[in-house]
């Protein structure tokens, strides 16, 4: 895989302002026009969780010509909105490399307030004054972020008119002449760009050729998530405001009534997933979403689905934790619970995409898995994959069926419905309310083939419960792992899920050019995992990483417990997404470890 | 002719019980309270409310908590849902979403509503979710054999409360009152046939519709709210109250020392689903 080759476009820029200067809209509409453009992009925001006011805000966004997978550690462009914020990451700008800022005397801010005192000698300097720029054609400052944008535009030999486009999208519930307003300052600024200084490898090479299948959308992983369950036919959601998981509520409570389907604020997240499973029970297809503390309050309910057999699919965007934690920093800490989190045996499904992609395929097959095998489905998100923006391609058919419950057959003459019977697959076919003469009684209790309470029942049916499980990781269309790299033999095998995923692909990338045999496999079915394709690489590999945003090394614990293989766990948990160098570091440390071996045994 | 006239035959009266249908709406297993208690009465009301409600049982789901109360959706032949401990609201909420055609009839206890189910009351009452909530009020935990409740009355003795209950009681009709229900009643156990009609007009009113029970528990409670205790101090309505006066209503909800049986307050307003109609008629445009 030719990865920085010279006719390939490569450029991530950093926008880091005030939460207030527009820094994420700025990214915002870069990226949109980028991806309008036929370009690659990821990009992801962070925010501080106040809302205005002094919170540092930063939106990095990767324009490629090739599919990447994560962001790069270093920028090649760092825009600076406000100082003060910004000089903290002068160091992530690559030699070489621009900051951006606006420029105003050195005596008009405090000693050691200035980005320009603070750039290394392989910095490209750009002040320009932007506020200036903006107010000369708006005759006020708030354009001030699209004036960045333009400029940016002009200095890096960007397209204009998918800007055009993007700006007037963007205001088009408002006044026109907001939007004419706007392209002018873009215009001024994307002028003065042009017309500056720049280094030849700076000027973004021609977008490549248009994908074959439909067009490039930029989405969110959770716009993926809404995406997938409108696509999938969701009838209605629940759901409790968390961060980061709102912006699914926000998002179906818009789409879902038009549809003519219903959304409903619940009291709290107890309440959202019990009327989800009200909901689920009566046939419809039922969601709701929250994050890792909501969570937790959902537990009890998930064993009442478990138990009574009745689908449901939780989305849960996991940020730092335990208790309150870190509601806008990322981590993958909620593995546990979302496995293991409930009162006695209750084995669910739990699936994990690792990309945006991956949020709209999951979000889907959650809903006909839920219904398939009756049962809760939760899809583990985290904050890095819910707020990361990639540009997708959608599939041009909805890949989504209808009703995939079992249904129940002819009953004979006096032969009555049992809700629980015991069949070949332990699948039982499924009633719901409104069917007639198919009345009985679902309860959270042990119950026998016919749902009453019975405790004499509790070995076959918590069987029952388990063994209907193990047929989903074959469950068509969607892929529940997959390994990437080299075949057969290799010295390291990398194994990672969820977002970090994207990480660990990069990594395996760069060590593969670096003549290192190695693989990498995501897991999207944590629960219960396929163990086949994950036995089978064990068997290859020399050494085994499993780097995860998590202290206590989850995943690994779950590999390790299921697998009984000892693994080589990277966990860190700064609250952002892990390096790729960490992640290449441990992969050269492990080779490096097996060659040695190889000579101890040679001697 | 009065009853006292005419002798009663056991044979004449299960013929007349069977003619009347509302047998059908019970299921084959046998309620496992203990005999005496309220809760029987309770299975009879409602099953003879359905029957002259002619309300299809294919068409009904009874959801409940946990608790002693909670066992009633296996005594009813209709769909039921025997949820978790005080969430039976939520999930009854979820099942009115998902498909309005259904009667949703929710049962439970005073533990189950007042205690740990408390938060979703006041939410189920002001999104006048169309559900029937009818609440087995005995003032004690049956199941786990004999706590307090949130309604114990002060000075109630019990395993836990050995040297007496000094928790204020709630005043659940104060509750229910006060969140806007839109149809809140009172009945007693020991009043069948006026409970059955309580539950008759709960039933028939569409919108959330509160019937609070008192009902003895015979087992764990031997001295507090006992049919002999409860038989003398329960009251009618008096003749004159207007039920569309939340503060008459009100006032008579404060006299905790002689309940009154009856409807206190009815309004009818837009339901839930009225109001989610309302959104997609708003979004289609």
């Amino acid at each position: 895989m030719q990865r920085n080759g010279k006719k390939a476009t490569d450029l991530q820029i950093a926008i880091c302002g005030s939460a207030g200067d527009g820094t994420i809209a700025a990214g915002d509409m870069v990226k949109r026009a980028m991806a309008r453009a036929g370009y690659k992009v990821i990009a992801f925001d962070v925010y501080p969780p106040e809302i205005r006011g002094f919170g540092k805000c930063i939106s990095r966004v990767r324009v490629t010509s090739e599919q990447v997978f994560s962001l790069k550690p270093k920028s090649d462009v760092l825009i600076s909105l406000d100082d003060s914020h910004a000089i903290p990451h002068v160091g992530e700008v690559k030699d070489y490399g621009a900051v951006i800022y606006e420029d105003m005397p050195v005596t008009m801010v405090p000693e050691g307030g200035h980005i320009s005192g603070h750039l290394l000698s392989s910095h490209l300097p750009y002040g320009v004054p932007f506020r200036e720029l903006s107010e000369r054609v708006t005759s006020s400052a708030r354009s001030r972020n699209i004036a960045v944008v333009g400029y940016l535009a002009g200095l890096y030999g960007m397209p204009r008119d998918v800007f055009y486009a993007v700006i007037s999208d963007k205001f088009k519930t408002k006044p026109a002449v907001l939007t004419k307003m706007s392209i002018q300052t873009f215009d001024a600024a994307f002028e003065v760009g042009e017309n500056t200084f720049r280094l030849d490898e700076g000027v973004l090479k021609p977008p490549p050729k248009k994908a074959k299948h439909g067009e490039l959308v930029m989405m969110s992983g959770n716009g993926a998530i809404a995406k997938g369950c409108m696509d999938a036919g969701l009838d209605t959601f629940f759901g409790y405001p968390i961060t980061p998981a709102t912006t699914i509520m926000e998002r179906l409570a818009v789409d879902l009534p038009k549809q003519g389907k219903r959304m409903l604020q619940t009291e709290d997240e107890i309440s959202a997933i019990s009327a989800a499973i009200g909901a689920g029970y009566t046939g419809a297809r039922a969601a709701t979403a929250t994050s890792g503390p909501g969570f937790a309050l959902m537990s009890e309910m998930m064993g009442l689905g478990t138990m009574a057999e009745v689908p449901v699919v939780i989305f849960v965007s996991q940020r730092g934790g335990p208790s309150t934690g870190m509601p806008t920093k990322t981590e993958q800490s909620d593995l546990n619970i979302a496995v293991f989190g409930a009162a006695g045996d209750g084995q669910r499904i739990v699936l994990a995409p690792t990309n945006v992609e991956g949020c709209y395929k999951c979000a889907g097959k959650a809903f006909e898995i839920a219904e398939r095998y009756q049962t809760p489905v939760v899809v583990l998100l985290d904050l890095y994959l819910s707020n990361r923006y990639e540009a997708v391609a959608l599939p041009a058919k909805n890949p989504f069926a209808a009703n995939c419950s079992k249904p129940v057959g002819k009953l004979g003459k006096d032969q009555p419905y049992h809700r629980y019977a015991l069949t070949r697959d332990f699948i039982s076919p499924r009633a719901i309310p409104g069917d007639k003469g198919r009345r009985h009684a679902v309860t959270g209790l042990e119950h026998d083939e016919n749902g009453r309470p019975n405790d004499h029942t509790h070995e076959m049916m918590s069987r029952k419960r388990h063994e209907k499980l193990h047929s989903v990781v074959r469950y068509p269309g969607i892929t529940m792992s997959k390994r990437f790299g080299d075949k057969g033999k290799v010295d390291v095998a990398i194994i990672g899920w969820g977002s970090t995923f994207g990480e660990i692909l990069e990594a395996m990338i760069i060590a593969r050019d670096e003549g290192i045999r190695c693989a990498a496999m995501k897991v999207v079915l944590l629960s219960p995992l396929p163990m086949e394709p994950i036995n089978a690489l064990l068997a290859d590999a020399a050494e085994v990483l499993v780097p995860e945003l998590n202290y206590e090394g989850q995943f690994a614990n779950l590999l390790t417990g299921t697998t009984g293989r000892a693994v080589t766990r990277l966990n860190r948990v700064p609250g952002t997404p892990m390096h790729v160098e960490d992640i290449v570091d441990e992969i050269r440390r492990l080779a490096a470890k097996k060659k040695g071996r190889k000579a101890l045994a040679a001697e | 002719m009065s009853n006292i006239e005419k002798p009663v035959y056991l044979e004449e009266k299960l013929e007349e019980i069977q003619a009347s249908g509302h047998l059908e709406y019970r299921s084959k297993s046998l309620p496992t309270w203990c005999p005496g208690c309220g809760y029987f009465s309770i299975v009879e009301g409602l099953t003879a409310a359905l029957n002259n409600l002619s309300i299809d049982p294919d068409e009904t789901v009874v959801v409940s908590g946990i608790g002693c109360a909670s066992r009633f959706p296996f005594f009813i032949d209709t769909y039921g849902f025997h949820s978790l401990h005080g969430r039976a609201l939520p999930v009854a909420t979820g099942i009115k979403v998902a498909n309005d055609d259904l009667s949703v009839i929710v049962v439970g206890g005073d533990g189950d509503a007042f205690a740990i189910g408390g938060a979703h009351i006041p939410h189920a009452a002001r999104r006048n979710v169309d559900i029937t909530y009818i609440l087995f009020d005995n003032g004690i935990y049956g199941l786990t054999k004999g706590q307090t409740s949130p309604t114990s009355v002060l000075g109630f003795q019990t395993t836990t409360s050995p040297f007496e209950n000094h928790d204020m009681p709630l005043n659940p009709l104060m509750m229910l009152l006060s969140y806007g229900a839109s149809w809140v009643g009172q009945a007693y156990a020991g009043h069948p046939h006026h409970m059955a009609g309580m539950i008759e007009e709960a039933l028939a009113f569409k919108g959330f519709s509160y019937l609070h029970v008192l009902s003895p528990c015979v087992t764990f409670d031997k001295t507090s709210k006992t049919y002999q205790n409860l038989g003398m101090s329960v009251r009618p309505l008096p003749d004159d109250h207007d039920r569309s006066d939340v503060m008459a209503a009100m006032a008579q909800a404060q006299k905790t020392d002689a309940p009154a049986l009856g409807c206190y307050f009815e309004q009818p307003r837009p339901t839930l689903a009225d109001g989610l109609n309302d959104i997609a008629a708003r979004a289609a445009k």
